[in-house]
């Protein structure tokens, strides 16, 4: 009876894959849309204080109101904006930069390698506050800077996790065997390399999005962040901390929302994931998965 | 062997050098001193005489690189110093919250591997059906979750509601760790989780999986014997990375649990601008993701020989 | 199925395994309550070396603040419920001459180290804490001290009309220095509670001094322990775990008000303010700086964002002070005076996006503030809004990095703090930090000559009732330029459970464990 997994999952017809795609490629989409036209939805001014106070959850304000009397769904859609946006350039960023360096190190091995390493130990063990404050202090607040900031301090991750991949990667016999046959190193990168190694990393990287738009808004503790009145997630989160037991919604409506988008973005980073395997797409041609994979 | 450990060991020196100089120049950067961070808490001004006979107690009246050589040549003596907020020898309050830090990092790295590996194989043999998508929303959910907000969760059901714990649970024991290594568990987990997941799936797909079913292996050895062996790599990966942070302390819980590990006394120091203590940190952070990362690569090699360990091309 | 099974077994070991050891845990718990007498638990948010409290020691840093709060010290002079100084291990004093003071030292009063309090001890303690202490000693500005038996002269090196108020400063407990001071910071003192043990930051464990001068103190031990986060205090007082917490979130309040709980409130000295950069050209202007205080909502900030735990700040000082709250009077919330102000100033707008102009300037306001006081960014965003509304840009600077900022003029326009204005009930201690030319924290520059003037007869002034006058000058001074503007008092509560009472906030901080304390009847 379990023989039969391995089996069946041979058999998992294309389309099958194809349909999920577009569902989740939709959903994000529609993420997305209200992400981008976060202003025009929301239903009051976010920076209104208006409203009386610490509201719950009523017909009209569907998830009530926060300190300053405004409406948290209000807050909670332009959050989301500015949570997503920042996030998704975030972890982008560091994905790039982490595996274009860890499948450099991996593959060429010696100085290189030890060195670059080397660079990762520092950087994983330099406590990211006090970088945090010297980037404060330096380029002064902001979400952009705090990006930066975070930016620095987390793309070692990556480069550990394609460093480990690519070395899995080269001691299997097709690579063995690529190398054999006379190909050139970018070509044993772009062809083997790359697309077997792609599945973890991008599991990682839709798992940083929620965890990221955590640490960014720990960062607002020395100012690095988005200032007031700017509605951020995270900010919103830990701003409402105290208030977990005497008024709830306050912290789990930004969670929910928080919550929502990590589940879309992984949802569609693993089905993107099974559509450029490589094993599920033999006779395909892989020129849809590239278009998807730059959106 | 040998050889390569003792190098490896060695390229430790110059890391700390940098490092601790990296830290001592960014704190400088940052501005404020402790002398300020202190008016700054207490709310009390004290008069300009008071701030520069302080400072120059501390020596943070003199140049930068003064201060830096004279913090590394004590160092070179064996003396760290002491703590500018507290007054107390730094290596001792240092070495005192170890034991803390080192029992919720193991016990939480065992939490997470007991849950992570059998769920992660189990969503991944039942790819894209009912059980696997409930555990992949049960991981998001932990994902997304703050660990502040898991903490208080506990807390407040575990402490509060069940009153299976105190919510004070300073002593260093067994029973006291359970809730905050599960706090962090839960976000561990489900980060390995999908990990595995993926890394099965990968493994689920290659040829020899098939070949093993079509010579008639049962499937179970497969999964066990090949599969899982595939899973460790990743998973070693993801441990470097975990038990470095995990020793490096995890500020939020262990303030929350009043879990009185280094994490805490890190943030605190830095916040503080407690040069001394933040330097005695990022050596002892230098020091760990040196030495796992030692371990993890000579990990990788003997789980897999072909994989090279430094040195030349194989 | 079977790898399935096998999995779900192993969880549900897992499981089993937690909850098993979490049983043995509330057994152990069971059998723990064995030690005798009653016992309160006060759990505290600050007692630890990041406020500069790392012991008991009245002689290190703010250490004294934990020797008084926690009934250990006392000392010469206490603080009345108004704020007025009156005797406490002293009975009397007698000013000789401006430089020469005679204190009478109360008869029976014992350390609990069992020597006698007299003024041989008052002695030694004091010369030992301006040896050590270069804040008490530029405060105290002491000369010599001779002991006869049971009186102290003190003399100064300058007339210091403030001598007894800084001589009841927590530094000011009077502590055996025969017996000394312990490597941890444990001293002896005359309060009704004796120091058995002490671990920085974690725990602070008392005993009841049996020989107190003053009564029977109402519990046979007493412990303190340090809990830095807010959420783990309030869950730790719903559990039962302590018996009275001081620093507890606003947010948790809700929880306790009702009968299982006692609360305590008092106003302190601690104010939420405003300085104004008299370096940035736009501040200059006094109808910005006038449009500022009348756009600021202070009754919303204390009833929204304090959530009703504090007190709109009129001056300098609170309420309870003589010359504090109504005695000075400031602009009240008033936008459309502002508007008006800001109108006839010649701050339009013209373009019609909601922002006023003047001569190609915008009415763009750059607020510094700070985030570890959690109030001041949510002032900081209260004002934006009010202030949005009168037609002002505000752009807010909430960092960490304040203090490097704070220091270049032409880095902001306005910066808010909050600090403590009358550590000692004395008034002068305000203005010598803030106001003048020579102060500390005037980074905004402002001067006033009149204040100046003022300032150095507040130094001279001996008689109180002709310094509550000049304090009410020169707060009104600073308020009618606009130089600061005052928010909000911190109000401080306590709560503990209602079967403890005695524990009550007093105005100036100090005081919190005290011989009052005891099980409810």
């Amino acid at each position: 009876m379990t023989g039969t997994v391995s089996v069946r999952r041979q058999k998992i017809p294309k389309n099958n894959i194809r349909r999920r795609l577009l569902f989740f490629l939709l959903l994000a989409g529609l993420l997305m849309l209200a992400v981008t036209f976060a202003e025009q939805i929301c239903p009051y001014d976010p920076n209104a204080q208006i409203f009386s106070t610490l509201e719950p959850p009523s017909a009209a304000h569907p998830a009530g109101t926060d300190r300053f009397g405004r409406d948290m769904l209000s807050r909670i859609l332009v959050g989301l904006q500015t949570s997503v946006l920042s996030t998704l350039t975030l972890v982008a960023i560091i994905t790039v930069v982490g595996t274009i360096i860890g499948v450099l190190c991996g593959h060429l091995g010696g100085m290189v390698d030890a060195f670059m390493m080397r660079v990762c130990d520092v950087c994983l063990a330099f406590p990211g506050l006090v970088f945090a404050m010297a980037i404060a202090a330096l380029l002064h607040g902001g979400l952009q800077n705090a990006v930066i900031a975070l930016a620095v301090i987390s793309w070692p991750k990556y480069a550990r996790i394609a460093r480990s991949q690519t070395l899995a990667l080269e001691s299997t016999d097709y690579v063995a065997a690529a190398r054999l046959a006379g190909d050139t190193s970018a070509q044993i990168i772009f062809r083997h390399i790359l697309p077997n190694s792609a599945g973890p990393i991008l599991v990682t990287a839709m798992l940083d999005i929620g965890t990221m738009m955590m640490e960014l808004a720990g960062l607002s503790f020395l100012g690095l962040g988005a200032m007031p009145p700017t509605a951020e997630l995270g900010n919103m989160m830990s701003g409402g901390r105290s208030m977990l037991q005497t008024y709830p919604w306050v912290i789990i409506g930004p969670g929910i929302a928080i919550f929502v988008a990590v589940v879309i973005f992984n949802l569609l980073g693993d089905t993107v994931r099974d559509y450029l395997d490589p094993r599920n797409s033999r006779r395909q041609s892989s020129a849809n998965g590239k278009k998807e994979q730059e959106k | 062997m040998k050889h390569y450990v003792v190098r490896r060991l060695l390229q430790l020196i110059p890391i700390l050098l940098i490092i601790t100089f990296l830290s001592f120049g960014m704190m400088r950067l940052a501005g404020s001193d402790a002398v300020l961070q202190r008016m700054e808490n207490t709310g009390m001004v004290v008069s300009q005489e008071v701030i520069d006979a302080a400072r120059a107690e501390l020596g943070l009246d003199k140049p930068f690189l003064t201060q830096y050589c004279a913090w590394l040549g004590n160092l070179l003596r064996g003396d760290m110093g002491t703590s500018y907020i507290s007054g107390q020898e730094v290596f001792s309050t240092f070495i005192s919250k170890l034991p803390a830090t080192l029992l919720l990092t193991v016990v939480s790295i065992l939490l997470t591997i007991v849950v992570s590996i059998p769920l992660g194989v189990l969503a991944a043999v039942k790819q894209n059906r009912l059980t696997d998508y409930v555990i992949r929303v049960a991981s998001f959910l932990g994902n997304s979750m703050p660990n502040f907000f898991v903490a208080l969760l506990l807390m407040y059901f575990f402490a509060i509601r069940l009153d299976w714990f105190p919510v004070i649970s300073r002593e260093v024991s067994l029973q006291n760790v359970i809730l905050p290594a599960l706090t962090l568990a839960i976000a561990m987990s489900a980060k390995y989780l999908r990990q595995v997941r993926a890394t099965v799936l990968d493994e689920l797909s290659k040829d020899y999986v098939a070949g093993a079913k079509a010579r008639g292996v049962k499937f179970s050895v497969t999964l066990a014997k090949s599969v899982l062996r595939a899973c460790l790599v990743t998973v070693i990966t993801l441990l470097t990375l975990s038990i470095g942070s995990l020793l490096g302390g995890t500020a939020i819980v262990e303030s929350i649990f009043m879990w009185d590990g280094v994490g805490k006394m890190a943030v605190d120091a830095i916040n503080m601008r407690d040069y001394p203590m933040i330097q005695a940190y990022v050596m002892w952070m230098a020091i760990i993701y040196v030495c796992v990362n030692l371990i993890t690569d000579l990990s990788y090699r003997v789980l897999d020989p072909r994989i090279r360990l430094g040195g030349a091309k194989s | 199925m079977k790898t399935e099974k096998r999995i779900l077994t192993l969880l549900m070991a897992v499981c089993l395994a937690l909850g098993a050891l979490a049983g043995c845990s509330s057994n152990e718990e069971a059998s723990d309550g064995g030690t005798a007498g009653t016992t309160f638990v006060l759990g505290d948010t600050t007692f630890n070396a990041e406020n500069e409290e790392p012991d008991v020691n009245p002689h290190n840093a703010y250490s004294g603040w934990a020797c008084i709060r926690y009934g250990i010290g006392e000392t010469l002079f206490r603080y009345s419920d108004t704020m007025e100084i009156e005797p406490w291990l002293a009975t009397e004093y007698e000013l000789v001459d401006e430089l020469t003071w005679r204190i009478t030292l109360r008869d029976g009063v014992t350390f609990s180290s069992g020597r006698a309090l007299d003024g041989q001890a008052v002695k030694e303690c004091l010369e030992h804490l301006i040896e050590v202490h270069d804040r008490a000693r530029g405060d105290l500005m002491i000369d010599t001290i001779t002991a006869d038996s049971q009186t102290v002269t003190i003399t100064t090196t300058e007339p210091r009309p403030t001598l007894l108020n800084y001589l009841s400063d927590p530094y000011g407990c009077i502590i055996d220095m025969e017996v000394g001071i312990t490597e941890d910071g444990i001293v002896v003192g005359t309060g009704p509670y004796i120091v058995t043990s002490l671990v920085t930051r974690e725990e602070l464990n008392l005993v009841k001094n049996e020989n107190y001068w003053d009564g029977e103190p109402g519990f046979d031990n007493v412990t303190v322990l340090t809990i830095s986060d807010g959420d783990t205090l309030t869950m730790a007082l719903q559990s039962g775990e302590i018996d009275g917490a001081y620093g507890m979130p606003y947010a948790s309040y809700p929880l306790f008000e009702n009968e299982d709980y006692t609360f305590s409130s008092t106003a302190t000295s601690r104010v939420f303010f405003v300085h104004m950069n008299f370096e940035s050209e736009i501040i200059q202007d006094d109808a910005v700086r006038q449009a500022i205080a009348m756009g600021i909502d202070k009754e919303r900030f204390v009833e929204d964002l304090l959530d009703g735990n504090g007190y709109p700040a009129m001056g300098v000082y609170p309420d309870n002070f003589s010359f504090g709250g109504d005695a000075v009077t400031a602009k009240g919330y008033d936008p459309d005076g502002a508007k008006a102000i800001l109108e006839e100033a010649g701050w339009v707008d013209t373009d019609g996006d909601g922002i006023r102009e003047k001569e190609g300037q915008t009415l763009t306001i750059r607020w510094l503030t700070y985030p570890s006081r959690q109030e001041l960014p949510l002032l900081a965003e209260s004002v934006q809004a009010t202030l949005g509304e009168i037609g002002f840009e505000v752009i807010i600077n909430s960092t960490a990095d304040h203090n490097s900022i704070r220091v270049d003029p032409m880095a902001w326009d306005v910066y808010a703090s909050a600090m403590v204005t009358a550590p000692t009930g004395d008034p002068s201690y305000f203005f010598s930090t803030h106001c003048l030319d020579s102060s500390a924290v005037n980074n905004g520059h402002y001067h006033s000559d009149e204040l100046e003037a003022l300032a150095a007869e507040l130094d001279e002034t001996f008689d109180t009732d002709r310094r509550a006058e000049l304090a009410v000058e020169m707060q009104q001074i600073i308020l009618d330029d606009n130089a600061f503007v005052f928010c909000s008092h911190l109000q401080m509560s306590m709560i503990s459970q209602s079967d403890v009472t005695g524990l009550v906030a007093h105005p100036c901080d100090f005081y919190e464990i005290t011989v009052d304390l005891r099980p409810a009847e």
